[in-house]
């Protein structure tokens, strides 16, 4: 049960791979917009920490290094969740009839097209940190920690991944998926603290933040960059990122192995 | 062809009383029972929107059936697709192989979805292959083939698992005539060389006719015949005489003359032709016979003829006497937007 599992799995996710680095459109933006929020918002705001209530709020003298790991949440998002609009274009081609005729464990679908987000999104996530270290960024934990990042990004990826697959089983259209999308992501990002410290934000806010997962990954992360092994926010992030991963996985089978799909 | 010999009795698809209504009330299979025997082409024929490729993804598994029952090579669809899939191959009416992928590529994912082992699919991939005739393309992408190209390799993709029964969801569908006749040439190769069972839907009426054994004709969900080709025909029996009525002739005057052309006992049946339209078809033992008295009986109640032909009864024919419309190629669909929009300018004024 499940080698027929791993091999379906492998096979939908041979097939997403392909597509992606076939298309060098796709590629060239998936490293080029981190990069440009990198060199942009990082120029554009490190005179921030010249001022040196900023620096205290930051807990940082480099913007950049604040950033970083804002940048990389932010890419694993956007790279996440817009997932399920490969599900609807199976659909509309006719390629998902083609797996749901075949033998194929329908769970094995979601499963194979996350294990390619996540293997994009590493990639991705690399770049980022090579070019960060290439503009001056030196992270608390060195190597080991940017490793452990990468792990909290693909955790992350698989929950944004993971919702947009569950929605694509209900909206049959791409354009209403990028509306739901867009709708979802705007406030998760402006509500966190991946681009602003919680301290910088009005208390109504801080709230918010408190609740919003996107601050969960990007707490840990951020601890690894600018404190150290911070030990409790390492375990609240990955508890929280996993407890979410539970929920959307639960959801997934529930959606591919229980609904007709088509 | 309808009594092919090669045709042992061995029922590979059964189906029983298959009802399917979607949400919103619209039933769009209606009681439908048929059985489909092993190594036989049998084709369903029927304008757009009739049902067929909604009992067709019933049959793959694909959608589940309000009621009723059916059954692949013995297994029930609904309570076990599993084992179904393994038996069937489908090929649904878009052309669903992946653009971006190499033609190799798609049938080597799709013998991955199978679970075929490495050695073994590289040899039934130049198998499918070299029966669809792609070796030369096989490493080019997708988007690079020509429509027929595709519809091929998307045969071919149905066919790497050697299922026992290959369902072709309108196959020639959007291709052009020369393809067409092409395609039609490998599926009934594929009978031959494989001796596969295959179970195709199709609105081209000439389709049906060259390459099924048997076809089942369905009209708004219900099916309404399975028969062959041949005896589809037989059945309609000597000529056909299609005419339509001097227009300038009123509502009462047209059924007048109708009536009367009935009365006439060599003229079994009349149908109207795409209704609105005025043309009518009667279906007559001998057709030169009959045409004195057709002439006579319409001059007896003063009405006159605005064209004549006589022909022999195609599958067209046939069909439009199951149905009481006539099934010309694409153009059914537009036909009965018409047909409805005119009898929704009459319920107005």
């Amino acid at each position: 049960m499940l080698s027929i599992y791993l091999n379906s799995t492998y096979y939908v996710c041979w097939r997403e791979l392909k597509r992606f680095f076939r298309q060098k459109t796709r590629i060239i933006m998936a490293l080029f917009q981190p990069l440009l929020w990198l060199v942009l918002m990082g120029n554009m705001m490190a005179g921030l920490t010249d001022n040196p209530y900023a620096a205290r709020l930051l807990g940082v003298d480099n913007y950049l290094l604040f950033m970083t790991p804002g940048v990389m949440v932010m890419s694993a998002l956007f790279g996440g969740v817009f997932n399920g609009v490969s599900l609807i274009w199976d659909r509309r081609l006719g390629f998902l009839q083609k797996m749901l005729t075949s033998p194929l464990p329908r769970f094995s679908i979601p499963l194979g097209k996350l294990a390619a987000i996540v293997l994009q999104i590493t990639l991705q996530m690399i770049i980022i940190l090579l070019v960060a270290r290439f503009l001056g960024v030196h992270m608390a934990t060195g190597l080991p920690g940017a490793l452990v990042m990468l792990v909290f990004c693909a955790l992350f990826a698989t929950v944004m991944g993971g919702i947009s697959l569950a929605l694509a089983t209900a909206i049959k259209t791409p354009e209403t998926l990028f509306t739901v999308v867009n709708f979802l992501t705007m406030p998760l990002i402006f509500s966190s603290n991946a681009i602003f410290p919680r301290e910088a934000m009005p208390s109504w806010l801080q709230i918010v933040a408190d609740y919003n997962p996107v601050s969960y990954t990007v707490l840990p992360m951020r601890s690894l960059a600018t404190s150290g092994w911070i030990w409790p926010d390492l375990l609240l992030g990955l508890g929280v990122l996993l407890l979410a991963n539970a929920a959307v996985f639960l959801l997934l089978f529930n959606r591919f192995e229980k609904t007709q799909l088509i | 062809m309808g009594n092919n010999p090669e045709i042992n009795k061995k029922i590979q698809v059964e189906v029983e009383n298959l009802s399917k209504t979607f949400p919103g009330g619209i039933r769009a299979v209606d009681e439908v029972s048929f059985r489909v025997y092993e190594g036989e082409i049998f084709g369903f024929l029927g304008p757009n929107g009739a049902g067929k490729s909604t009992i067709m993804m019933i049959l793959t598994t694909l959608l589940k059936p309000s009621s009723g029952k059916a059954f692949i090579n013995g297994i029930n669809v609904s309570a076990n697709p599993q084992q179904v899939r393994m038996n069937i191959g489908y090929v649904s009416q878009e052309l669903s192989v992946d653009d971006m992928l190499t033609g190799r590529e798609n049938l080597w994912l799709q013998g991955g979805f199978y679970g075929i082992p490495a050695e073994e699919r590289k040899a039934r991939i130049a198998e499918v292959l070299h029966l669809v005739g792609l070796e030369e393309r096989k490493n080019s992408k997708v988007e690079t083939y020509s429509g027929g190209m595709k519809k091929r390799l998307d045969i071919a993709a149905g066919l790497l698992h050697r299922p026992r029964i290959l369902f072709l969801d309108e196959p020639t569908l959007g291709l052009d005539i020369q393809t067409r006749s092409e395609i039609w040439r490998y599926i009934s190769g594929l009978r031959q060389k494989e001796g596969m069972t295959i179970f195709l839907t199709t609105h081209y009426m000439e389709e049906a006719d060259r390459i099924c054994d048997r076809i089942g004709i369905i009209d708004h969900g219900r099916l309404l015949t399975v028969e062959s080709p041949s005896n589809l025909k037989k059945e309609m029996g000597g000529d056909l005489i299609r005419f339509t009525l001097n227009s300038e002739m009123g509502d009462a005057q047209t059924e007048r003359a109708l009536e009367r052309l009935r009365s006439i006992p060599a003229i079994r049946k009349i149908v109207e032709v795409d209704g609105g339209k005025g043309e009518y078809s009667a279906l007559t033992a001998s057709g030169e016979e009959t045409l004195p008295l057709f002439f006579a009986a319409l001059q007896e109640t003063g009405s006159s003829v605005g064209r004549v032909t006589l022909k022999t009864p195609s599958l067209d024919d046939v069909f439009l006497s199951y149905t009481g419309r006539d099934l010309r190629e694409e153009k059914v669909h537009k036909d009965q937007g018409l047909q409805e929009r005119f009898t929704r300018r009459r319920l107005q004024s």
